[in-house]
């Protein structure tokens, strides 16, 4: 869009507002603000919980009776990796929405963050596969690593960065998700995605809860303060 | 004190939520026009007037990049805007502490943000 911001010829609706509405006007915007730019909606998260459910139990059902474990079937990974890339998608979207006539440094931090975590899991793939090219494993040692590992390593890094940004709920959030990832590692190749697929779960239901009751609360506090 | 002491190029409608939607930027972020326009909803000419007074004022910045169709104007709160703008909060902060009939979690509301700005 072009706009040229020129000389004013004058300037409309001067008028002025009682402190009270003032309060309440410029406490309103800074919460739509931060609602409109913020992309960890809590619909992503729901949308985050059903697809860890959906994801992780349809391969708990397909593996769950397996003696010995042999792995899930190429069926059951195919809905697993469909529903990781619709998670992905989601993010990329609110992401994206969230973003959108923004620049400037934080973005700039942002793609170096995003760039730095894509080369993270890139050497935390390169060593499994040096692993698995080392020496034979039984495939439960495979997928608890690939699986719980992945977890763990994401988490870790997700805790780091939000230790940086002094974001401490998400580095709270990111230890929930590398806890449940090492209790899925206790519980085994079949039980393992049974404990990620319900506590992941458990967990964003929770995020996306005190999500929509802090946006809530915000928007009660503003009313009462123009009531 | 008096509504008086409130900076009176903030404390206009427009002009108090266009402060307010970029003082939740980061610093050194700066938001596009269209943008902007979008979440206070003010027609393109309002809100090129209202910015062109806060310019004018030196609490924010605007830059065009490209040309013709696909140039794009963006907008950016400066030290001073930002400064300028806690300085208001406070000081509605201090007129509502000093009005009874205010409910109390007003004030706490108004210190979560003026805190923050």
């Amino acid at each position: 869009m072009t706009t040229h911001i020129g000389p004013s010829s004058g300037t409309p609706d001067e008028s002025r507002m009682e402190p009270r509405e003032a309060a309440r006007l410029l406490a309103q915007t800074q919460a739509d603000a931060r609602r409109s730019l913020d992309f960890r909606a809590p619909w992503v998260s729901l949308v985050a919980a059903v697809v860890a459910l959906a994801g992780f139990g349809i391969v708990w059902l397909n593996v769950r009776n397996q003696h010995p474990f042999t792995g899930p079937s190429p069926g059951s990974l195919v809905f697993f990796y469909g529903l990781i890339a619709l998670r992905i998608a989601t993010v990329i979207y609110a992401y994206a929405r969230a973003r959108t006539g923004i620049s400037g440094h934080s973005v700039k931090v942002q793609r170096n963050e995003a760039a730095a975590m894509g080369a993270a899991l890139l050497v935390w793939y390169v060593l499994l596969i040096a692993i698995a090219t080392s020496a034979h494993h039984s495939a439960a040692f495979y997928w608890s690593l690939g699986l719980n590992g992945t977890l763990i390593v994401l988490a870790a890094i997700w805790a780091g960065r939000s230790a940086i940004h002094n974001s401490w709920q998400q580095v709270a959030l990111a230890v929930a998700v590398a806890l449940i990832a090492a209790l899925g590692a206790i519980a085994g190749p079949r039980g393992m995605w049974l404990v990620n697929g319900v506590g992941l779960c458990v967990l964003l239901l929770a995020t996306a809860g005190i999500g929509t009751s802090r946006r809530r609360g915000t928007r009660t506090h503003t009313v009462r303060t123009g009531a | 004190m008096t509504a008086e002491a409130l900076d009176p190029l903030i404390h206009v409608p427009a002009r108090l939520q266009i402060m307010a939607a970029l003082a939740t930027l980061p610093d050194g972020d700066q938001l596009s026009f269209k943008r902007l326009q979008d979440m206070i909803e003010l027609t393109p000419g309002n809100l090129i007037t209202h910015l062109r007074k806060l310019e004018e004022a030196g609490y924010l910045t605007t830059s065009k990049t490209g040309s013709g169709p696909a140039s794009r104007t963006s907008v950016a709160l400066t030290h001073d805007g930002r400064h300028a703008l806690e300085i208001y909060a406070t000081t509605l902060r201090g007129l509502l502490n000093g009005v009874s009939a205010v409910p109390a979690a007003s004030g706490s509301h108004l210190d979560r943000h003026g805190a923050e700005l």
